[in-house]
């Protein structure tokens, strides 16, 4: 009971965006020798999960949502090494993630890393204007399960496309889901590419990275 | 001449539409800044322009969106800062009939403030300084838009003010929630407005983002907490790539000008189009308007 009651706290904090007091109940878990996977999950991730509904509710918005992300990656940091020999168990993925060729354009995939990060991923952020090359290769040595691609521009969505082409032709469409993100991306455009899925927003993609995982 | 179109009750002014898609449509290269072809192919731009008058606009504005000092930088673009808005202007004088206006276009600098990115007031206010000089001259009025951060916005309407004393319309771009319409850093409709009628902007916008349908209830809830003069700038929809990479939106013309009507019925004095609007949007538009009158 003391421990759920402190997993509420937690959470509360992480909602109230209090960085200094996150950090310091990750510390505590630590020192209090917790069930630190019970801490991650019911404590830090209800936080970030809150967050992402209080976005969806029209009560969050951008800088709440930078900035929870980035409190819960933090306290992450100080928790795994805590947690190595779990770490498979906390870890619900890798993700390999870039804007891609001739975009520069790096808020959306920045705020898609750091949820995905603060929901528990294991994220490669390889910036923008990378090439598809670039990203299967990373993807590969990485032996990702996702490769999340984003493009701002019409011009410059194409390249999610060749991406996909690269893999098919490589005969490695199947090691990886391949998600697509910007504000131009379809379901139509999706279908087209033959992509698994893309999302409007970042905590509409931590919804479809976890479906595709299950 | 805007005034008094602005004091004219039965003028409704004709903006202009997308810029950015109409220079992709021609097939610039992915990667490239549009307003770089103020320079390197401006007769595509004069073109574009030329086809706005020429569908009914009443005014159309520079391509010198994406040419404030931060945003051209990303590009590495900032040491033609001068060239790329003072030929933007001479592109559009160009084509522009007599008793049409040239509006000066300002755009979002692409640099967030913390917690997203690292932008303060002071260097957003000193990157569009060094823009709004270039165009002053050769402009009738200034049209700051697609601005998510009133503290961006206020910034750009100050450093405007520092060097113009020319009319600006002044609007932002919101997103709907559940909760009503709020930039996406949360700023509200109601604060937005508030914060730059402080400001003594001309004139109130909304554009891009949202589509037709959504800047109908959009221009309703402004007019309910102000008395200026409103600007609407809709998206057309979504983009969507053909077979050959070809970028089409699915909202039909004359669809998107029903709206517009809705619009200009429900209060808007000033309306064209944002990204996927063309001059065959605007031409439509101006159909629906002269039966208006």
């Amino acid at each position: 009971m003391l421990q759920e009651s402190f997993y509420k706290e937690i959470s509360e904090a992480i909602v109230s965006l209090d960085r200094n007091k996150a950090i310091s109940f990750a510390k505590k878990a630590i020192e209090e020798n917790m069930n630190l996977l019970n801490v991650v999950e019911k404590g830090f991730g209800a936080g970030i999960r809150r967050i992402g509904e209080l976005w969806e509710e029209g009560e969050f918005f951008l800088p709440e949502l930078m900035l929870g992300g980035t409190i819960v990656q933090e306290s992450m940091e100080i928790l795994l090494p805590y947690l190595k020999a779990d770490k498979e168990d906390v870890t619900s993925g890798k993700v390999v993630i870039a804007t891609i060729e001739g975009d520069i354009h790096s808020i959306g995939k920045t705020i898609v890393a750091t949820m995905l990060s603060a929901n528990g991923f294991e994220v490669y952020d390889l910036g923008v204007d990378v090439s598809a090359e670039k990203i299967i290769n990373t993807a590969l040595e990485k032996n990702a399960n996702i490769i999340g691609v984003s493009a701002l521009l019409t011009t410059t969505m194409i390249g999610q496309k060749k991406l996909i082409e690269i893999l098919l032709k490589k005969g490695i469409r199947d090691k990886f889901k391949v998600i697509l993100g910007g504000a131009p991306v379809t379901q139509n455009w999706v279908n087209e590419c033959q992509a698994d899925g893309y999302a409007d927003n970042a905590i509409e993609a931590v919804k479809l990275i976890k479906k595709l995982m299950d | 001449m805007f005034k008094e179109w602005l004091k004219d009750d039965s003028k409704i002014i004709l903006f202009d539409g997308g810029m950015g898609t109409e220079i992709f449509k021609r097939g610039i290269k992915p990667g490239k800044l549009p307003d770089i072809l103020n320079l390197e192919q401006s007769e595509i731009v004069t073109e574009i322009h030329k086809a706005y008058y020429d569908a009914g606009s009443d005014m159309c504005q520079t391509n010198t969106f994406g040419s404030s000092y931060m945003n051209l930088q990303k590009y590495k673009l900032e040491n033609r800062i001068k060239e790329i808005n003072e030929r933007a202007i001479e592109n559009l004088k160009e084509v522009c009939p007599p008793n049409h206006l040239i509006v000066g276009d300002i755009g979002p600098s692409g640099e967030y403030k913390p917690p997203i990115g690292k932008a303060t007031y002071e260097q957003w206010y000193s990157s569009y300084l060094k823009q709004i000089k270039y165009l002053e001259p050769g402009i009738d009025l200034w049209h700051i838009e697609t601005i998510s951060d009133i503290e961006e916005m206020v910034a750009a309407i100050q450093a405007v003010k520092e060097v113009s004393k020319k009319p600006i319309i002044s609007s932002m771009t919101y997103k709907k929630t559940k909760r009503g319409f709020f930039t996406i850093m949360g700023n509200s409709l109601k604060d937005c407005i508030e914060k730059v009628e402080n400001e003594n902007v001309d004139v109130v916008g909304g554009n891009c983002t949202l589509g037709s349908k959504e800047m109908i209830e959009l221009i309703k809830e402004m007019k309910n907490i102000t008395n200026n003069p409103l600007s609407i700038k809709p998206n057309a929809g979504k983009p969507r790539l053909n077979q050959g990479g070809i970028t089409h939106y699915d909202q039909s013309e004359q669809d998107f000008a029903k709206d517009i009507l809705q619009i200009v019925k429900s209060g808007a004095k000033i309306v064209g189009g944002c990204c996927g609007t063309s001059p065959k949007t605007i031409k439509e538009i101006k159909t629906v308007l002269d039966d208006l009158v």
